[in-house]
């Protein structure tokens, strides 16, 4: 098992490794510059010259790479170009807002997900497994910007239900103090995290119907059920924990394409989160903020994945590792 | 006895839930504030600052916040005139005299404050001069201040301007840029990181306004300075509100989720803004123009002549062929004029009767033929040697404005035989190429300074050369006119030469002006006294008021 973990880390590490490498090259080729990126009177040519000496722009690019990689080994991820503040510090504050916005739609995605699918599972192909099935394809058709555009003009501009954007409203909460201010943050954080939880649960419903279709065909569960146990406890208790096994894949799997989704719905609500930033320093140029935003993704991404395996391990004990 | 089921029971549990979570969500903080001094304003912003620190930023989100929490030794006027002293209103200094043709001398307002206690003194002003012009803080404001040879302190209270030359704008270049910083605050950052310094993102003014808080992406918040020696502001709290485009601006506005903003963009937003109940429009006028821009040398190298806009003559068909006013309506319906020359509407020398090429399709399509340029292989495209008339225009994907006209340049240019293509990228692309002159045309929009003395230099005349002139046009006689026009002391005089010194550009057709935007900024109608001053929207926020019949309980919610 020892062995196992240590392979898996030094491969997340590899990953992560040539995620830097590309983004920070990709980056640095696409043209454009840090410098006089506003249609106000452009900055003089030695201002952004002196800009660009200070921030070591103007050295070979592989010597560029060099020193953020040294620089990264001891922690140092720089300077933003835009922020004027340690790129640290940006990614403080930006990495909660989108872990919360994350974890919220990971809940959403799996409580509803699952419920769906043994919901279908228990009528399957009758009406409402039928009519249930086409809705979850026709939202995990769909673009999530645009789920949330049409969330957003439906229910905060049409309706004025929720908020239109932002993670709270600074006026009445400036600080987490009050109960109130509490309610206000997961006011605003329900229509994000409904539109990226709600995609993902349309696929974890069509993934659980059919793992609990197939172990509603097992021999236990027609034992149970001659025993004359309850179909609720049937289903819940004997079948669910045996159809589970797929959605902790799925559940690995998931969290990548949360990170990913997240970009555009963090941009679409306003929400300053990983995906907003690294959008935002993508468009000024702000080389540091951009391979952080990558580097710190694609960690967790990795990171994710190498939970999943070893959820899925510790799940099914027939399952052993080679070489534990 | 039947017993509830538990689905039922958790389902009542859920909606219970949610209803709480609404109802303590919409349940307002309580404030005890009353009266004339209470009020939060909350203020949509599509753009963050990236430092609160003046003399390091050229942003005007930046600009907006921090004019609100450092002062100048003195204000441009309503009247939006720079020439003289006439029109300036005194913020730090309370009075300022010549002492002689090229000495200005500042009296600063003894009662003026920094906001941690200490007096603002004439060596503040000093500092601020000598860090404006230090190379190590770069500042981009540096050029503007090169007339000004020495700034001296007399006595703590009396600070001496000391100018190279005598020239109309001198008072302008002395006041209008700087705002005085807290040299005792300063003195110990050095200045080759004051770009990074945490000053900047907590700053200490001698403003109307406190820094408050600054919720990176989301919120900006500054407080009223109740002792404020110009006069304590009425409006309490002011939050900056971050949000990514103009069309939630405009949503979050109809939504009572934000106050007040500067401006719309499209036609459509503001239709949507003013037509809301609960929200007044102020127009006023616009600091942007934009227009298609030719490239008068070789793409990428300036040595050279462009195969096509090197010819005037070429050009000035083009010109005529641009329906100018018709491309506004579709565009901008009644919110914008088409421009006489290099102009924003807020420029004092906007001339509607300046003489420009007018709009001719068949002149321009008989000039087209007389130079040559005939469509000899009957593919719809004139051609001329061989050559094509063809030819890429960049446009940034950013704004939606210029990718419509992009459109429309394109299918007028398509009617009179010209095969156009356009090269949409992003603004960091687009800046680096139109600054590197890697284009053919490109549609640009400069935001202007109140005088025309700083932009036009910079944009259309050899001076401006490396700098913003991306399309390399050279005029000498057009220089020498505007050089004129920036030395003339009489304001008349000068109107008249820079009218001749535009009309003598719209005849050299290096670009086709298209539009001068209207600006229109939003208030919510429960504040009154808005007054907005076209150069700097937010000036006089510290008049704006509340009145305490109008109070919500929003506005008087603390902290």
């Amino acid at each position: 098992m020892t062995a196992w973990i240590v392979r898996r880390l030094a491969a997340s590490i590899a990953i992560v490794l040539a995620v830097v490498t590309l983004t920070f090259f990709l980056i640095h080729l696409a043209g454009g510059s840090p410098c006089g990126q506003s249609d106000a009177q452009s900055v003089a040519p030695e201002v952004c010259a002196r800009l660009r000496a200070q921030f070591g722009l103007d050295r070979p690019l592989w010597e560029q790479y060099g020193k953020y990689l040294w620089a990264v080994l001891h922690g140092e991820l720089g300077q933003s170009f835009w922020q004027r503040r340690p790129v640290i510090a940006a990614l403080q504050d930006a990495l909660p807002n989108t872990l919360l916005l994350a974890g919220t739609a990971l809940v959403i995605d799996f409580t509803l997900g699952l419920a769906l699918g043994v919901y279908q599972a228990a009528r399957a192909r009758r009406f409402g497994d039928i009519a249930l099935g086409n809705a979850a394809l026709f939202v995990n058709s769909m673009p999530t910007f645009w789920l949330g555009l049409v969330l957003l003009l439906v229910f905060a501009q049409w309706l004025h239900l929720v908020p239109v954007g932002g993670t709270h409203d600074p006026v009445l909460c400036s600080r987490l103090d009050s109960l109130q201010c509490v309610a206000d943050r997961l006011w605003h954080l329900a229509l994000p995290a409904t539109t990226l939880g709600v995609v993902g649960a349309a696929a974890t419903a069509r993934f659980q119907r059919n793992a609990m279709l197939e172990v509603l065909a097992q021999d236990f569960v027609r034992t149970a059920r001659a025993k004359g146990l309850r179909e609720r406890r049937v289903l819940l208790v004997h079948a669910l924990r045996n159809a589970l096994l797929p959605s902790i894949t799925l559940f690995g799997l998931a969290f990548p394409f949360l990170l990913t989704g997240a970009v555009l719905v963090e941009w679409v609500f306003a929400w300053p989160g990983m995906g907003w930033l690294s959008v935002m320093a993508i468009g000024q140029r702000d080389y540091p903020v951009v391979t952080a935003t990558a580097l710190v993704a694609s960690a967790m991404v990795t990171l994710g994945n190498l939970l999943a395996d070893a959820l899925y391990v510790a799940a099914d004990p027939r399952i052993r590792v080679r070489g534990a | 006895m039947p017993t509830r089921p538990p689905d039922r029971l958790i389902a009542r549990l859920w909606v219970a839930g949610v209803l709480l979570l609404a109802a303590l969500a919409s349940c307002a903080r309580r404030g005890a504030c009353t009266g004339d001094y209470c009020g939060t304003v909350v203020i949509a912003a599509a753009g963050e600052p990236d430092i609160l620190l003046p003399p390091v930023t050229e942003l005007s989100p930046s600009r907006d916040v921090y004019d609100q929490v450092f002062l100048k030794l003195a204000d441009l006027g309503m009247s939006g005139n720079t020439l003289g002293d006439e029109d300036f209103q005194p913020q730090l200094a309370e009075r300022w005299e010549w002492a002689g043709p090229v000495t200005l001398v500042f009296h600063l307002d003894p009662r003026a404050r920094w906001q941690d206690g200490r007096a603002v003194t004439a060596a503040d002003v000093v500092f601020t001069y000598d860090a404006y012009t230090d190379s190590l803080v770069n500042s981009p404001h540096r050029s503007t201040l090169r007339l000004i040879s020495a700034v001296t302190a007399r006595d703590s209270l009396t600070a001496v301007f000391r100018f190279r030359e005598r020239y109309p704008e001198m008072f302008y270049d002395a006041v209008y840029q700087m705002r005085i910083l807290p040299a005792h605050l300063l003195r110990t950052i050095p200045r080759d990181q004051w770009r990074t310094a945490p000053f900047g993102r907590a700053p200490v003014g001698d403003g109307p306004y406190r820094f408050a808080a600054w919720k990176a992406g989301e919120s900006l918040e500054l407080v009223a300075d109740s002792t404020f020696y110009l006069g304590r502001p009425h409006i309490r709290r002011v939050i900056f509100r971050f949000v990514p485009n103009l069309q939630v601006v405009t949503t979050q506005l109809v939504a009572g989720e934000a106050d007040v903003t500067e401006q719309l963009g499209s036609p459509d937003n503001v239709k949507r803004a003013c037509g809301a109940p609960q929200l007044a429009c102020y127009p006023y006028k616009g600091a942007a123009y934009g227009y298609l821009g030719f490239n008068l040398t070789a793409p990428g190298d300036s040595t050279k002549p462009h195969p096509l806009f090197g010819d005037r003559e070429l050009r000035r068909a083009l010109a005529m062929a641009v329906d100018r006013g018709a491309m506004l309506r579709n565009v901008f319906g009644d919110f914008a004029k088409v421009p006489p020359g290099p102009l924003s509407q807020l420029t004092w020398i906007w001339d509607p009767e300046t003489r420009g090429l007018p709009h001719d399709s068949a002149q321009a399509a008989r000039l087209l033929t007389r130079l040559g340029w005939i469509d000899s292989d009957s593919d719809g495209v004139r051609d001329r040697a061989g050559q094509k008339l063809a030819f890429r225009i960049l446009v940034p994907t950013t704004s939606a404005i210029r990718r419509q006209y992009g459109r429309l340049l394109q299918e007028q240019f398509r009617t009179f035989g010209a095969d156009v293509q356009l090269d949409e990228v992003d603004l960091g692309l687009f800046s680096e190429r139109a600054r590197t002159g890697r284009f053919d045309a490109v549609l640009y929009t400069w935001n202007t300074d109140p005088t025309p003395a700083s932009s036009i230099p910079q944009t259309w005349t050899q001076a401006g050369l490396g700098r913003s002139n991306h399309g390399r046009y050279v005029n000498a006689a057009f220089d020498r006119l505007v050089d004129r026009a920036v030395a003339t002391m009489n304001r008349g005089e000068a109107r008249r030469l820079w009218r001749s010194a535009i009309e003598l550009l719209n005849q050299d057709a290096p670009a086709i002006f298209l539009f001068a935007p209207d600006a229109v900024a939003v208030a919510h109608r429960r504040i009154a006294n808005v007054t907005v001053r076209p150069d700097s929207w937010l000036a006089l926020l510290r008049t704006w008021r509340i009145p305490g019949d109008r109070l919500t309980d929003r506005d008087r919610a603390e902290r």
